[in-house]
């Protein structure tokens, strides 16, 4: 049997990815707002974050890894950084360090563009430029890689992992105890390009900026009650579950990919100081 | 000294509030979005956004305690909570009822049982409210009205020598005319709270905030940290600050000279007038957002590298440290205390002018931040390091 063919987009070095995603990256804070701006001007993606000041211990690095991380996931076009210019994580070495795996990384420095309008105005022109050298290919997908969130127990995942397998898609997990924002953000690291959730029986759907999410209902009240917020009913087959993964590795869109719905969840380890 | 005109919205707990806002508050990270989809089709509602998707761990108090203050500040008109509809949230918005006098609603999720139903339903909620809330009018109110918060982030050598000594005179004259002020930032008292607590009005006081200042320094060297090392950061090096010492020198003079009253916890509401330390981290998000848990109604932000972040309920002023940044970064500052350096402005006449602001913006005059939509909310976690 001949592997199902899924078109995705040539992103140089780092693998195919499912979207094409601009990334308006905040390094901190105090540039949420001006993040928000650009990337509402561009259609490109950004998300509120609380992590690159007054941050310490093994954090500092934890956040810059993290960063690029989600700078170089397969599912990014190219990356602005959005900086404000005193904090921990400064722009331009983080902007270095993601250009060693996603060259298509600029950065902009409120503090040094004049202010917010200065800001905007000039991370508009460059986002948009970074967009337009960077056209990325329709590819075939050697090998599609499927995160599974198992936030719950599933009855079978061994037979689902086995007919996924058979579709040519390639499967890694995270597992029960961390809740799906946090599997979220782990299964990005490994570089999943869509993500299937088995969310717990008492949380909603959600899902994650960078990667389609697929969300599987349980038969809880409370999925019961927000049925028709998951791709999938509980009763759903892995030949079901399958077919939907293909065709969301080749553009459509999710629930909560059209909902916009579910923040990113950065991993930390210490307080703020 | 004659009491400048105040006007407020009282509220029925006897607080007041300076702005009538419409505060949509997601119980879970999922349903953040929902709420800045109702906030950019209602105006003068404004969105929390955060990270949490109802985890009870060892930052649940704190969590929980900031989310019931938050939704209870007095610059609240009314109060949307959006929910999955699970126990947990429940406590937290039964925690606010008791808290203060807001009005509450709760939209939850499953009952609606769809994201689209929610965001309609609470989109007519909120315009609802926000008619109600237009009608209100601002009314008398006395200089004790005013919870004002004292902040400052992207510190510079000047720091010490204009805004803050500025803010302290504008602080000390609202304390003596009967408002409350509250100093944050623990970590920026580091060095300089011998120096504070010989400022308390009792020595139990005075006890109390060397005891908080020496629990912070346990907590971060409880990662193995010397904070010492760490801090002051490297924003503040470059501009000009060597040591942490001497940034808490700086940062303690927003609390001008009045005695201090008491010592808060992390978004506790301090319960009469009067000056506070509170312990808060020096994260300025994560301080203006423990403030705004605290009732504070106002606020005002010293910086030297200048930054253009605000809270999401409390009004909050810029006052550039020095002239160069103040002009340059024009956009993100509300006043500039650099003419202090600069020699055309004395400290007391910089201090009347941050006074004559705190008054003005009170009244209604929107800041830069609040002009830009500056609104951030972040979640203070403790991640087990509490001693």
């Amino acid at each position: 049997m001949s592997l199902p063919e899924i078109l995705g987009f040539g992103h140089s070095g780092r693998g195919v990815g499912v979207r094409d995603h601009q990334l308006i990256l905040p390094s901190v804070v105090c540039s949420t707002r001006v993040s928000r701006r650009i990337a509402a001007e561009v259609g490109a993606v950004t998300f509120a974050h609380q992590h690159g000041c007054g941050i310490i211990g093994i954090d500092v690095a934890g956040i810059d890894d993290f960063f690029v991380d989600l700078a170089s996931h397969p599912n990014v076009g190219s990356v602005l950084i959005v900086s404000l210019g005193c904090e921990t994580i400064q722009g331009n070495e983080l902007c270095a360090k993601i250009a060693r795996f996603n060259p298509s990384t600029q950065y902009i420095v409120i503090q040094e563009s004049g202010g917010v309008e200065g800001a905007v105005a000039k991370g508009i022109l460059l986002a948009r430029v970074l967009a337009s050298q960077f056209k990325p290919s329709r590819q075939r997908i050697e090998e599609l890689v499927v995160g599974i969130d198992f936030s719950r127990q599933i009855a079978d995942p061994r037979a689902l992992v086995d007919a996924l397998a058979k579709q040519g898609i390639t499967c890694i997990s995270a597992d029960q105890i961390h809740g799906c924002a946090k599997n979220f953000s782990t299964l990005m690291a490994q570089k999943a390009q869509v993500i299937l959730s088995f969310t717990s029986e008492n949380q909603p759907p959600t899902g994650f900026a960078l990667i389609p999410v697929i969300n599987v209902a349980s038969a809880s009240p409370l999925h019961n009650a927000i049925m028709g917020e998951f791709d999938l009913k509980s009763d759903a087959t892995s030949e079901e579950i399958a077919a939907l993964i293909l065709k969301v590795a080749s553009g459509a869109k999710t629930i909560s990919e059209a909902n916009q719905s579910g923040e990113i969840v950065a991993p930390r380890a210490v307080r703020s100081v | 000294m004659s009491a400048p005109q105040l006007l407020g919205y009282p509220r029925s707990d006897g607080r007041w509030g300076f702005r009538n806002h419409i505060l949509l508050l997601p119980l879970h990270q999922a349903l953040c979005n929902t709420a800045r989809e109702i906030e950019n089709s209602v105006f003068s509602a404004v969105a929390v956004s955060h990270d949490w998707s109802g985890e009870i761990d060892s930052d649940f108090e704190r969590i929980a305690k900031v989310f019931a203050g938050i939704a209870n500040n007095p610059n609240n008109f009314s109060t949307i909570f959006l929910t999955i509809g699970t126990e947990t949230e429940t406590k937290i918005i039964e925690r606010s009822r008791v808290l203060g006098a807001t009005p509450l609603h709760v939209l939850s999720l499953s009952d609606s049982g769809s994201m689209a139903h929610l965001l309609t339903s609470a989109i007519a909620l909120a315009s609802q409210l926000k008619e109600a809330a237009n009608k209100e009018s601002r009314v008398l109110a006395p200089v004790s009205a005013i919870v004002l918060g004292l902040e400052c982030g992207g510190s510079d050598a000047y720091s010490g020598i204009t805004a803050n000594p500025a803010l302290g005179l504008a602080s000390d004259r609202l304390v003596e005319l009967g408002a409350t002020s509250i100093l944050g930032e623990t970590m920026e008292i580091l060095g300089s709270e011998h120096l504070l607590a010989a400022r308390a009005l009792n020595p139990a006081v005075g006890q109390q905030i060397i005891d908080l200042v020496a629990r912070y320094e346990r907590s971060i060297n409880y990662e193995g940290i010397d904070i010492r090392g760490a801090q002051p950061s490297r924003g503040n090096i470059e501009g000009g600050l060597s040591t942490l010492e001497e940034k808490s020198l700086g940062a303690a003079k927003k609390a001008g000279s009045a005695p201090f009253t008491g010592v808060l916890e992390y978004a506790d509401h301090p319960t009469a007038p009067g000056l506070y330390f509170m312990d808060t981290p020096g994260h300025d998000i994560e301080q203006l957002t423990g403030f705004a848990a605290a009732g504070v109604n106002i606020a005002v932000f010293t910086t030297g590298r200048g930054t253009p972040t605000g809270s999401t309920v409390i009004p909050t002023i810029k006052v550039a440290t020095n002239t160069q940044m103040g002009s340059v970064l024009a956009d993100l500052i509300d006043l500039n205390a650099g003419t202090i350096a600069d020699g055309s402005q004395s400290l007391e006449e910089v201090g009347s002018l941050i006074f004559d602001k705190i008054i003005e913006v009170a009244n209604g005059r929107q800041t830069k931040a609040e002009l830009g939509a500056h609104h951030e909310f972040n979640l203070s976690r403790l991640y087990g390091s509490t001693l």
